[in-house]
C-alpha cells in the first residue's frame, strides 16, 4: 500500500519540522515548501494527496497559492492551517478553494481526521 | 381671575421682580422707566436714571461699540423689533439685549422697551463647555489611536504566540502518545504539568482575541439548533478532572425536558467552562458545585452555584468587566486567566440574546451565577 503524500507549506522552520515528525510518525509521506511560490512548484512535482497550507507567508501568501493550485487542479485537496484567528478568514480560504480549515495550535487528532477525510474521499 | 387678567392685576410686581433688565425709552432716547433689576445691576439710583438721556446713563464706549442708540432710532422709524445681540461690557460682563416697539392704539410708536439680560455666567459656562468638549474630543482621538495600536499589538502577539505553541503542542502530543519512546511515571507526571500549562497559554491566546472581538463588537456567532443539556454534560465532565484535584463534588441537574436553543455550541460550552473553572478556582477544597438547567418562559435558565469565597455585592457588576478578578487583584494570580473569562461569557450570552448575572450573599457565602438563553421554536 502506498503512503498518502502530503505537502506541508509553512514559513516557520520549526512548524515544518514538527509537522514532518508527527505526520511521518503517523505513516504519511511528507514534502515541504516554505512559501506560496514554492508550494505551487512542489505541488506539480510531487502531486500530493493533501496540502497543508499556512496563510501568512512571505513571497506569496497561502490564499493566492490555494487559488493558483486549485485553478490548475480543481480536485486539489488543501487544508488551510493558520495562526490567524481573523473572522471571515475561513470563508476566504474556502472561497479560494480550500477543503478544510484548521486553526493553530491544533490537536494532532483533529488534523489527522481532516487529512483522513480528504484523502479517503479521493480514494473512493 | 384667570389668564391675562392675572397678569394685569400683578403686572407691576411681576416686572419689578423679573431677573432681567427692562428699560422704557421715548423717541428722544430719554429713559422713562427702569425696573428694579436695572438698579440692582448698575448700582445707580432712580433719580440718576429716570428722565435722563440714554448716553448719560450708559457709558459712551458701550454706546459707540454697540450703536445701541442707532438701533433704538431704527425701531422707532420702522416699527420692527430689533431681535437681539450679545454685547460685551468692559470688565468681562456679557449682556444680551433686545429692543421692542411699544405700539399705541393708533399704531404709532412713541416708546420702546429695551430688554437686557446678564449672560456673563452663561457665556462663561458656554466657553468652559466648549473647552471641555475640545479637550474631550482630543482625548478621545488619542484614546482611539491607542486602542487601535493596542488591538493591533494583541492581534500580532496572538499570532506570534500561536506559531511556537503549535510546535510545542505537536511535540508534546508525540511524547504523550509514546511516539518518542516510553515514558516513566515520574516523567509522565511532569509532562502532565507541561500539558496543563500549555493548554492554559493556548486558552489565554484565544481569550485575548475574543476580548478584542468583544471590544470591536465584531463578536458574531453562528447559530444552529443545539441541545443545551448535552453541552452542559460535556462541560461538567471536562471540569470534573480539575474539580477532583480540589476534592470538590460537582453535580448536574436537568429539570424536565428542554426545548432546543439556537446557538453556537462551542461558544456556549466556553460559557460553561469559564463559569465552572471559576467555581472550582474560587472554592476552597472539598467544596460543592451544582449546575442546574431548567426551562422557564421560552428561555433556558442555567445556574451554577458554589460554596466558594463569594462576591461582595458592590462587585456584582464589576466582575463582568475586563481584567477584573474577585478581591480587586487584577494581576495574574496563580492559575488565573487575566480576568477575561466572565467578560467573554457575558459577550457570548448577550450575543445569543440572553442575560448573565450573579447572586452572592457576600464573602465566604458562595456564589450563584445565572445565565439565560432564549429557546428556539
Amino acid at each position: 500500500m502506498t503512503k498518502t503524500k502530503l505537502l506541508v507549506v509553512d514559513d516557520a522552520p520549526f512548524v515544518l519540522k514538527a509537522l514532518r515528525d508527527t505526520l511521518e510518525a503517523h505513516g504519511y509521506e511528507v514534502h515541504e515548501a516554505s512559501n506560496g511560490e514554492e508550494a505551487i512548484v512542489r505541488y506539480s512535482e510531487v502531486n500530493p494527496d493533501v496540502v497543508l497550507m499556512d496563510i501568512l507567508m512571505p513571497k506569496m501568501d497561502g490564499i493566492s497559492a490555494i487559488r493558483n493550485i486549485v485553478s490548475n487542479d480543481p480536485d486539489a485537496k488543501i487544508i488551510a492551517v493558520t495562526a490567524v484567528g481573523k473572522r471571515g478568514l475561513e470563508a476566504e480560504c474556502v472561497d479560494a478553494g480550500a477543503s478544510g480549515f484548521i486553526l493553530k495550535p491544533f490537536k494532532t487528532r483533529d488534523l489527522l481526521v481532516t487529512i483522513g477525510r480528504l484523502s479517503n474521499y479521493e480514494g473512493n | 381671575m384667570k389668564g391675562i387678567e392675572i397678569l394685569r392685576a400683578y403686572q407691576e410686581e411681576i416686572i419689578e421682580a423679573i431677573p432681567s433688565t427692562i428699560i422704557i425709552l421715548d423717541a428722544g432716547l430719554k429713559i422713562l422707566y427702569a425696573n428694579r433689576n436695572f438698579y440692582v445691576k448698575s448700582g445707580k439710583k432712580e433719580r440718576e436714571v429716570v428722565g435722563e438721556k440714554l448716553e448719560r446713563v450708559f457709558s459712551s464706549t458701550l454706546i459707540q461699540k454697540t450703536r445701541i442708540d442707532e438701533k433704538i432710532r431704527q425701531v422707532f422709524d420702522t416699527g420692527v423689533p430689533f431681535s437681539g445681540e450679545q454685547l460685551r461690557y468692559p470688565g468681562g460682563l456679557f449682556f444680551f439685549y433686545k429692543i421692542h416697539p411699544l405700539k399705541e392704539v393708533d399704531l404709532s410708536i412713541r416708546r420702546v422697551m429695551l430688554f437686557m439680560e446678564d449672560i456673563t455666567e452663561l457665556t462663561r459656562l458656554e466657553e468652559e463647555l466648549h473647552d471641555s468638549y475640545v479637550k474631550l474630543e482630543n482625548a478621545y482621538a488619542e484614546l482611539k489611536d491607542e486602542d487601535e495600536a493596542k488591538s493591533d499589538f494583541i492581534s500580532a502577539a496572538s499570532h506570534e504566540l500561536r506559531t511556537p505553541l503549535t510546535v510545542i503542542n505537536t511535540y508534546l502530543e508525540m511524547f504523550e502518545d509514546g511516539m518518542l519512546g516510553d515514558i516513566d511515571d515520574k516523567q509522565y507526571e511532569k509532562l502532565a504539568i507541561i500539558r496543563s500549562q500549555t493548554d492554559q497559554i493556548i486558552r489565554l491566546v484565544g481569550d485575548m482575541l475574543d476580548t478584542l472581538r468583544l471590544d470591536s463588537r465584531k463578536f458574531k456567532i453562528q447559530k444552529y439548533p443545539i441541545k443545551l443539556e448535552e453541552i452542559a454534560k460535556t462541560a461538567v465532565d471536562e471540569v470534573s478532572k480539575l474539580a477532583d484535584i480540589k476534592e470538590h463534588t460537582i453535580s448536574l441537574r436537568i429539570n424536565g425536558k428542554l426545548h432546543q436553543i439556537e446557538g453556537d455550541a462551542q461558544r456556549i460550552k466556553q460559557v460553561f467552562n469559564n463559569l465552572l473553572t471559576n467555581a472550582v478556582k474560587y472554592t476552597p477544597n472539598k467544596g460543592r458545585i451544582e449546575v442546574d438547567v431548567k426551562e422557564d418562559k421560552k428561555r433556558l435558565l442555567v445556574s451554577i452555584s458554589d460554596t466558594g469565597i463569594g462576591i461582595p455585592e458592590k462587585e456584582h457588576e464589576k466582575i463582568f468587566q475586563k481584567f477584573y478578578t474577585v478581591g480587586g487583584n487584577s494581576l495574574m494570580q496563580e492559575s488565573d486567566r487575566m480576568g477575561l473569562g466572565l467578560t467573554i461569557a457575558k459577550g457570548i450570552v448577550e450575543a445569543h440574546g440572553g442575560r448573565i448575572w450573579v447572586k452572592s450573599d457576600g464573602e465566604g457565602k458562595g456564589s450563584i451565577f445565572y445565565f439565560t438563553l432564549p429557546t428556539y421554536d
